[in-house]
């Protein structure tokens, strides 16, 4: 037995311990009962007699040695993981917020709409707030008696003059004047969406307010139909609801438009069973729509005999109410930073 | 509209789908159904009638020949024939025939007023109205069955057997059935006798000439007025009837007969009358009219091809008597249709009752052009996006402002006034942004410690501009609200600006306020809000502002962005700190130290400020870190102190100024 070599061997294997566990079971196999250095001894009373005492020596040198390895390497240890502990920390601390601020929802809500219709082709443009009568109704073909032009509906300007009635200015009660006005200015194809502020004069509650948002679309060629608008407006609910949801379209009207519907969506918050949001009937009303009356076409200097296709428009709030749960309107004009810092 | 559903269904021999599911048809081919409610052993249904279909479904009638159409079921109702003859005892007057192009008047005689039987008063009452008398309950029954509004006069009380319908004379009065007074002008149609009006025409009955009690004489009005005159004196006297809401949608001049002979019929039955005879003015028979649907413009509309035979039997069943020619239908619209007036019209008829949910969606085909980018709407997004991560929250205020925040904040001039403000909160058009953002803190300081917020919005000025604003707001310190300034004019393109001092314009600005200056153009101000104007609105923070015009600023804005080679070379980094008279600022310093510095400074940062006890009382101190660097070479020792010692001598030759080297 080389004597020697196990020395060797144990301090080696000592040195790669890395835990007070393994050096204890070290421990026990070189200097616990039975272990290699018992049986060293062991061996001792089996060598001739005069190699004992040197073998003897060598022994308890060995016993020693590894005995002051084991302690060396515990406490070493030991100090490791004092370090340790001094660097380490909670990581169940709450984390610290760095202050990045929050874009309102509306514009998020028209932000992915405008981008939706982007990648379908259409450019977003825009339009005045301040109307005149003819942009905001009689181009659109508004009856002259129509109700819409009452003052209880419509905001108008203070102006000394006494204009034509068509020349009478207003806050704009809908984004459907940018169809005329791009129209006068484009040729088709049309392929537009107008995102913009539109006011009424409302009492306002949860779900009316005298300002609010509207997404007008206008797409004009000469064949566009109904089972083409079917497919973009699909194609838009899909995306922006980011789910299957169905859209049915329902007849409605609209002087602007001839047919005109109106289009629902498949309730998202209660899938149809039956919700408040929904009113039980388990669809929601999210927008007008029709093909482009042939009196706006001539208002706007087209000839409705070369050119047809369909326009729609959409409450932005209520999409926005719909998108993520809010239940009043009031919410998005407070400047209540507890509302804004959810979005 | 209120419909009863067991009236609806009398009109059909079979008995028509549960109200639910009739509803849901309605819904998908006719109008919107709002409410279905069980009433008894009836049920109601609330029908939204726009006004496109008013003219002939403001009745049940009319909304029984939907279902029939919709349902493909025949409506049973007798066809009204009659056979009265023309009296020549009562006379009928009309003054002007346009607006009034029809009136029948009928007279019943022997009448018994009393009970009305009781199928007539459970469907009003299911239609919210309450029952008076048989000759009431009557009128008002043909009303909601045919949409035809009727009145009956008592015959004893006209004056010399004539009923005149005439403009009322300026200042002429009539009392109502209700009671209420009402003193007329020109514009106002009335019924009359050679005395007085006796009805205001198709809106009210007066008081004098109603059947009462012991009424045995009927004059039965069943009139077709104007409907726009109707409209106007309805909105003008705040008096809206069941009448007038009929009328004022332009009624079928033919239904006014059916409807009066339908209701003397009613009358024998349930009040023991005998009609006499009537008196039908109708100078001017309306006819139906003609129309013609190009198959073609169908299919290329609905984006759908629909069998020709299925075309003809939806028109067929709408009652317009089609006839195919080859590629296209001629129809025959009836009198009571007037919203069918195009062919655009004839095409949502076939399409809404074929149903819109059987028209597949289709792609439209297009050419592969993309949208143009609308940059107005980039740089507002772009600007947007920076504020957000330099800890922005972006409001949205309402576009108005009351009188008190138009004089608060001194803006006196040329702002644009509503004519009909929705309340005196809303009386103005904003001019700027600023008082809604001052708003949000004062709402907000209780609940937040810092508030930063800004708006992108119109502000409308003189001559009716609307012009786009950035406005936005700090109350932590000015230097970090300018500081977002820079990072704005960076990441949009725009370049350094420079900040000049001006005076300020408003009362509600503190002294120190500047512009915002790039490229010679003022873009915009910051500034900090008056103490005493905050402490005025009773708010604590304090408020660094500033506000861009978004216009110009998109005008500057650019995309472009070169790559500037970096330096090889080592920067060198020196710190100094400068004791200055307090009116020198700190633009003014530094460029001094820059121009010393020449092309080797290629930057200076201030990192310290300090105006205080340990310095004299009229100086400050202002500590800067310079950076040299070269281009070709790395900087020795030597001339970088020599550099220095050069932007310290200059510094040092300005009187009064003192370097304290570090």
């Amino acid at each position: 037995m080389d004597i020697e070599k196990i020395e060797k061997k144990a301090l080696s294997e000592l040195e790669k311990l890395d835990s007070l566990d393994e050096v204890k079971k070290f421990e026990k196999k070189y200097l616990g009962n039975g272990g290699k250095v018992s049986e060293v001894f062991k061996s001792i009373s089996k060598a001739p007699e005069k190699k004992r005492a040197d073998l003897g020596k060598k022994a308890n040198s060995l016993k020693n040695r590894l005995g002051k390895g084991i302690e060396r390497k515990q406490k070493e240890l030991r100090e490791s993981a004092k370090k340790e502990m001094k660097r380490s920390f909670d990581v169940t601390l709450p984390g610290k917020e760095t202050g990045l601020g929050h874009i309102h929802p509306l514009t998020s809500v028209l932000r992915s709409l405008c981008n939706i219709f982007e990648g379908m082709g259409f450019s977003v443009v825009r339009g005045p707030d301040i109307e005149n009568s003819w942009y905001n109704f009689d181009a659109l073909n508004f009856p002259k008696e129509h109700p819409a032009r009452d003052m209880q509906d419509t905001l108008f300007i203070k102006q000394e003059e006494d204009l034509p009635s068509e020349e009478r200015l207003l806050m704009r009660t809908h984004t459907s004047p940018v169809q005329i006005r791009y129209m006068e200015k484009n040729q088709p194809p049309v392929k537009i969406v107008v995102p913009g502020r539109v006011y009424r004069n409302e009492t306002t509650d949860a779900s009316h307010e005298i300002n609010f948002y509207q997404l007008e679309g206008l797409m004009v060629d000469r064949e566009i139909s109904v089972a083409n608008f079917k497919a973009v407006i699909t194609s838009l609910i899909d995306k922006f609801f980011t789910g299957d949801v169905d859209v049915r379209l329902r007849p409605s009207f609209f002087p602007f438009t001839e047919p005109s519907f109106e289009v629902d969506m498949s309730c998202t918050v209660c899938n149809q069973e039956g919700c408040s949001v929904c009113s039980q009937t388990g669809w929601i009303e999210v927008l007008g729509a029709g093909m482009v009356h042939p009196n706006v076409l001539k208002n706007s200097g087209l000839n409705p005999k070369n050119w047809q296709g369909f326009a729609f428009g959409m409450g932005i709030d209520r999409m926005a109410m719909i998108k993520y749960g809010i239940e009043d309107v009031r919410l998005f004009y407070s400047g209540d930073l507890r509302f804004l810092n959810q979005f | 509209m209120k419909f009863s559903y067991n009236w609806l269904n009398s009109f059909f021999k079979e008995d028509l789908p549960q109200p639910e599911k009739l509803a849901e048809k309605l819904m998908m081919h006719f109008f919107e159904v709002e409410g279905v409610e069980k009433k008894g052993d009836d049920f109601l249904l609330d029908i939204d009638i726009l006004p496109s279909r008013a003219s002939d479904c403001f009745s049940h009638l009319g909304v029984a020949g939907e279902i029939a159409v919709i349902l493909e079921k025949k409506v049973n109702f007798p066809e009204i024939e009659s056979d009265d003859g023309d009296l020549e005892s009562v006379k009928v007057e009309v003054e002007n025939n346009h607006l009034c192009p029809r009136y029948v008047l009928r007279v019943i005689d022997g009448i018994k007023v009393g009970e009305t039987p009781e199928f007539i008063k459970k469907r009003l009452e299911i239609c919210g109205l309450q029952s008076v008398n048989n000759i009431v309950d009557i009128t008002n029954y043909v009303m909601l069955e045919m949409g035809q509004p009727l009145h009956s006069f008592d015959g004893e009380k006209i004056a010399e057997d004539k009923i005149i319908v005439r403009n009322a004379e300026p200042g002429e009065k009539i009392e109502t059935l209700d009671d209420d007074k009402y003193k007329l002008d020109e514009s106002v149609l009335v019924i009359a006798d050679e005395e007085k009006p006796i009805g205001i025409a198709g809106i009210k009955g007066g008081k004098g000439s109603e059947v009462e009690e012991e009424t045995s004489l009927i004059y039965l009005e069943a009139a077709n007025f104007e409907a726009k005159t109707i409209r106007r004196t309805s909105k003008k006297l705040k008096l809206r009837t069941d009448a007038s809401a009929r009328f004022e949608q332009g009624l079928d001049p033919e239904l006014a007969e059916k409807a009066s002979k339908r209701a003397a019929q009613l009358f024998e039955e349930y009040a023991g009358g005998k009609t006499v005879g009537r008196v039908d003015f109708y100078p001017q028979k309306r006819k139906p009219g003609k129309l013609k649907l190009s198959l073609s413009n169908l299919k290329s509309v609905l984006g759908t091809d629909i069998d020709k035979a299925r075309v003809k039997s939806i028109l067929k069943r709408l009652r317009l008597n089609p006839k195919v020619e080859n590629d296209s239908v001629k129809v025959t619209v009836p009198t009571g249709r007037n919203d069918l007036q195009l062919e655009e019209d004839l095409i949502e008829e076939v399409g809404r009752v074929y149903g819109y949910e059987n028209i597949d969606p289709k792609v439209p085909r297009a050419a592969l052009t993309g949208p143009e980018t609308n940059y107005d709407i980039f740089w507002e997004d772009r600007a947007r996006d920076v504020f957000k991560s330099l800890g922005y929250n972006e409001v949205y205020n309402y576009s108005f402002i009351n009188v008190k925040t138009k004089k608060l904040f001194g803006f006196n001039d040329n702002l644009i006034e509503m004519e009909n403000p929705v309340s005196k909160e809303y009386q103005f058009l904003r001019p700027s942004l600023i008082p809604g953002l001052i708003k949000n803190v004062k709402d907000n300081e209780k609940k937040f410690r810092n508030i930063n917020i800004f708006e992108i919005g119109k502000v409308f000025g003189k001559e009716n501009e609307e012009k786009r604003k950035l406005s936005g707001l700090k109350t932590t310190d000015f230097r970090d609200l300018k500081g977002d300034m820079d990072v704005l004019l960076e990441r949009l393109g725009v370049g350094k600006a420079s900040y000049k001092t001006i005076k300020n314009k408003k009362s509600f600005w503190s002294p120190e306020l500047a512009e915002i200056k790039v490229k010679q153009e003022t873009v915009g101000l910051v500034g900090k809000i008056s103490k005493d104007f905050l402490k005025g609105m009773k708010i604590e923070s304090q408020i660094f502002l500033f506000q861009i015009d978004m216009d110009q600023l998109a005008a500057l804005a650019s995309e472009k962005k070169q790559y500037e080679r970096i330096s090889r070379f080592p920067t060198a980094v020196r710190d100094l700190s400068a004791l200055v008279p307090k009116r020198i600022n700190y633009e003014e310093f530094v460029s001094v130290a820059e121009n010393a510095g020449g092309e080797l400074l290629v930057d200076v940062d201030l990192f310290d400020l300090y105006e205080g006890e340990k310095i004299p009382e009229e100086k400050k101190n202002f500590g800067i870190r310079l950076f040299f660097q070269a281009e070709d070479k790395t900087l020795s020792k030597e001339e970088i102190n020599e550099l220095l010692e050069k932007i310290i001598s200059t510094l040092e030759k300005k009187s009064g100024w003192e370097v304290r080297k570090k």
